[in-house]
């Protein structure tokens, strides 16, 4: 007899059905699976045997064909244990066909019949949205993200079997933590003390959408201040944290308490981090990596100029595109490569400080600052230089704003710039910029000197325009009553934005060179 | 041409394995540098105040250096880079440096010996300088040239290079450049118009024949050539543990006197010209301070200069003040003047573009009106 059973595997950051057939039929008892299983799947057929044979089921001494179709794509990992053992008991006459119909089922197999938790629930579940989907009790709240229904859950093989015969319900669906609606505790800005440029920097880059690198000593903070970015920005909308949940659980991570992402995801990639594990990809499997992790949040990048080289290459299209295309011999993807990206990188080797306390030698400046002036150097329109807070200002009383109430403002100031073009000033076009960011008249002759100056490029103007016109913006925001006529960039708005542009210092201090 | 010979035998002889300054010397005193290169060589008996040198590892590595090294080879290529070589048998050969406790055994120079003949004072300072240290190197360089006297320093990165750029702005090129390495090719690289510009109308001087790399160990040689060839030392900028200051030290060992810039005493860079002070030396705060030392006139060199850039008022005096005191960055003017960002950021730009302040990773200096 034979058994069709809907599944699905993850390809990227998208669930790809598969139908998991199962015959069973005369010959020599044996099992055969086909359909470019990896090793991890081929190797269900132990798993599969045990677990139907510890939930009290009989393991048909006949022979047993799987086949994964589509059957020219690879299937890799444990999450179609389910099915196939679900197909071999419609195979073999112990569920009836009408006892499964219009049901998905994902989930790994322990020997003794648990079900286990498996990677990219939520895209899978999204995949088969016309099924009734039976997962695993530990990826409950992820299939729920995805399900058009309610995902019926359960914590064994033999449950699930009971389930579908109707010997006894579905399994509680888990009741939501009421701790779990509390969003986890974010580091607020409260924390820092002193830093009046830096903050106001996250504060910019927070309402713009303005990639930030904040060149500084060791022990400057810049570490410090770059984590309370994640909590500037506003809470995720529907589409976006649906989007940044599906990518977290096609990595196999955790979800937050409750599935969704509410707040914008922070992710701190290691310098050592491969460019594989960056941009995303593998052989069998298509992941997403962390520029794809962080899609709708911050992505931080501590010590900037220790990255790999490739790995600093990679990032090169997620941030012109905002998508991520990997592809390899078997199969390609497209994953969402949203983020902002705050980098913090010490101004040369040694770590710096003020003029004449560096100690590196031209070769190793001219190394680091190479790397550092690469493709990404452009990308930054904030460079703000962190100094160690003084003494006093470590030790004073004195708190500064709270992250809630910049926040607010980030908010007002990025539905101003939503109600231009529906999108961040980060992202406004030279010819968006002519409309929207219309400089007075002493701003413009500033920046035209400044460019003759060759101290600023024709990108680097239109950087500055787009970073005038948020701080624009936050003023405006910022304003009890928004009297002031919102529209023009004054010369306040370009000075600010102009010194957040810090050239890094070249060979000798007569020479310091400008990367934009 | 016999000259040539001379030259090709010392340039081949300096560069020898296991050759050192003191060898080089002994070797020179009691033979022509053909007959010391022959000697070197193997091929003719020593002097008997030589022999005992010439053997073990020294006798086979020169030998086979020798064999290496071709005279004529050497020769030519010192006469195509414009490289002449005195020992201290010849007439050029410096009269200061043939008293010297430590005097080079050959000086391979390009140029003209006449440089040396005027006053002379040494400046140097750290490779790590501030722009506001280079900016006075370089004046002190161009008022001294200006003066008639001769300046002499390393040509290296910071304040040496910015004390030469200054003589050079002058039309009385008035420069004596002492390197580490050999002649034929320039270091630092960034250095290389400076160091042709030196090597055409001042003095280039070196230890070392031609193809000699710049290694570690013969930096503080070079500084002990710079401290006897001057009559005055002036340490412009120094870490606490510099190589201007084994100049410096150098300099008291041979008499000469040692004068230091002071400076901050949050400026890391001039962390050792403040301790020279406090051993002794005199401050040096103008040109004139030097030229009283050299027992010179200085009176006519009173006076300020004409300072075109607009005299900043207000918030602009204050925010100029501070960074006068240090180096600061836009942090630290909004905290310690209590400004907003905004206005801090406008002011110091302000003062950038009128010319009084020059920004460098983030950092606000002042720009001196020497």
């Amino acid at each position: 007899m034979i058994a069709s059973i809907p599944s699905a595997s993850v390809l990227g950051v998208r669930g790809s059905p598969v139908t998991v057939e199962v015959h069973v039929g005369d010959g020599l008892p044996g099992y055969r699976m086909v359909g470019m299983p990896d090793t991890a799947c081929r190797e269900s057929r132990d798993r599969v045997r045990a677990a139907v044979i510890s939930s009290e089921l009989k393991w048909p001494a006949r022979a047993i064909t799987v086949n994964l179709a589509p059957t020219s794509q690879r299937k890799s990992g444990a999450g179609l244990d389910l099915a196939i053992a679900i197909g071999v008991l419609v195979a073999s006459e112990q569920l009836a066909p009408a006892d499964v119909a219009g049901q998905a089922f994902f989930g790994e197999l322990g020997l003794d019949g648990s079900l286990r938790r498996v990677p990219g629930v939520a895209p899978m579940v999204a995949a088969l949205g016309a099924f009734d989907v039976v997962v695993p009790l530990a990826n409950a709240s992820e299939a729920r993200v995805a399900a058009l229904g309610r995902p019926r859950v359960a914590t064994s093989l033999g449950d699930v079997v009971q389930a579908l015969v109707g010997e006894r319900p579905w399994d509680e669906f888990p009741a939501a933590d009421p701790d779990d609606e509390m969003a986890p505790e974010l580091p607020d800005l409260r924390d820092v003390r002193g830093q009046p440029v830096a903050r106001q920097a996250l504060e910019i880059a927070a309402a713009g959408g303005h990639h930030l690198l904040l060149v500084g000593s060791p022990g400057s903070g810049k570490t410090m201040l770059a984590q309370r970015l994640a909590g500037l920005l506003p809470p995720l909308g529907r589409a976006d944290s649906l989007e940044t949940t599906m990518v977290h659980s096609a990595a196999g991570l955790r979800l937050p308490p409750g599935g969704f992402f509410r707040n914008a995801p922070f992710r701190a990639p290691h310098h050592t981090t491969s460019v594989v594990a960056m941009v995303g990809g593998g052989s069998h499997q298509l992941r997403p990596g962390e520029v794809s992790l962080a899609t709708n949040g911050v992505m931080f990048m501590d010590e900037l100029g220790e990255f790999a080289r490739a790995a600093l290459e990679g990032l090169r299209e997620p941030l012109e595109e905002g998508v991520v295309r990997v592809a390899r011999a078997a199969a390609r993807a497209t994953m969402p490569a949203r983020f902002l990206l705050v980098a913090a990188t010490n101004p040369c080797p040694c770590g710096g400080g003020p003029p004449g306390s560096c100690q590196c030698d031209d070769v190793a400046r001219a190394r680091y600052l190479r790397r550092l002036s690469g493709p990404l150097a452009d990308r930054f329109d904030l460079r703000v230089v962190v100094q160690r807070p003084a003494v006093d200002q470590l030790l004073g009383a004195e708190a500064g704003e709270c992250s809630a109430v910049v926040r607010n403002r980030v908010m007002a100031a990025r539905t101003l710039a939503a109600g231009r073009r529906g999108k961040l000033n980060a992202a406004l076009t030279p010819d968006e910029l002519d409309v929207f960011a219309p400089l007075a008249g002493d701003a413009r002759s500033v920046l035209r000197n400044e460019i003759e100056r060759e101290r600023l490029t024709g990108r680097g103007y239109h950087r500055i325009r787009r970073v005038a016109r948020t701080i624009a913006d936050l003023e405006a925001a910022g304003a009890v009553a928004s009297v002031t006529d919102d529209s023009t960039v004054t010369l306040a708005h370009v000075e600010l934005a102009l010194s957040m542009r810090a050239s890094l210092r070249g060979r000798a201090a007569s020479d310091s060179r400008w990367i934009a | 041409m016999a000259g040539d010979e001379r030259v090709g035998a010392l340039a081949a002889l300096a560069g020898f394995d296991l050759m050192t300054v003191n060898r080089l010397r002994v070797l020179l005193a009691h033979h022509q540098p053909e007959e010391a290169f022959a000697v070197a060589a193997g091929r003719r008996p020593p002097h008997p105040a030589v022999e005992p040198m010439l053997r073990g590892e020294v006798r086979r590595a020169w030998v086979t250096s020798a064999g290496r090294r071709d005279p004529p080879d050497w020769a030519r290529r010192c006469a195509l880079l414009g490289v002449g070589a005195v020992t201290a048998a010849d007439a050029d050969f410096p009269g200061v440096l043939r008293n010297d406790p430590q005097p080079p055994a050959v000086l391979f120079w390009r140029g003209q010996w006449a440089t040396l003949d005027t006053r002379r004072v040494g400046i140097v300072g750290t490779r790590n300088a501030t722009s506001l240290g280079c900016a006075f190197a370089a004046a002190l360089g161009r008022d001294l040239a200006t003066e008639g006297v001769t300046v002499v320093s390393g040509l290296a990165k910071g304040i040496d290079g910015a004390a030469h750029r200054g003589v050079l702005s002058t039309d009385r090129a008035r420069a004596v450049g002492v390197v580490a390495n050999g002649l034929d090719a320039p270091y630092p690289r960034m250095h290389g118009e400076l160091w042709h510009a030196v090597g055409a109308d001042g003095l280039l001087l070196s230890e070392w024949p031609p193809g000699t790399q710049p290694e570690k160990f013969r930096f503080p040689l070079r500084n002990r050539i710079i401290a006897a060839l001057s009559e005055l030392l002036v340490v412009v900028e120094s870490r606490e543990r510099g190589g201007s200051l084994t100049t410096a030290r150098e300099a008291l060992e041979r008499g000469v006197e040692v004068m230091a810039v002071p400076g901050s005493i949050n400026n890391r860079a001039a962390s050792g010209t403040n301790q020279l002070i406090r051993d002794g030396a005199t401050p040096v705060t103008e040109v004139a301070d030097i030229m009283l030392a050299l027992g010179l006139d200085h009176r006519h060199l009173q006076g300020s200069r004409f300072d075109p850039r607009p005299l900043p008022r207000g918030v602009e005096a204050g925010v100029l003040d501070r960074c006068r005191a240090d180096p600061c960055t836009l942090d630290s003017i909004v905290a310690d003047l209590g400004l907003s960002v905004t206005e801090a950021a406008m002011t110091l730009a302000r003062l950038e573009r009128s010319g009084w302040l020059r920004e460098s990773g983030g950092w606000f200096e002042e720009v001196a009106s020497w």
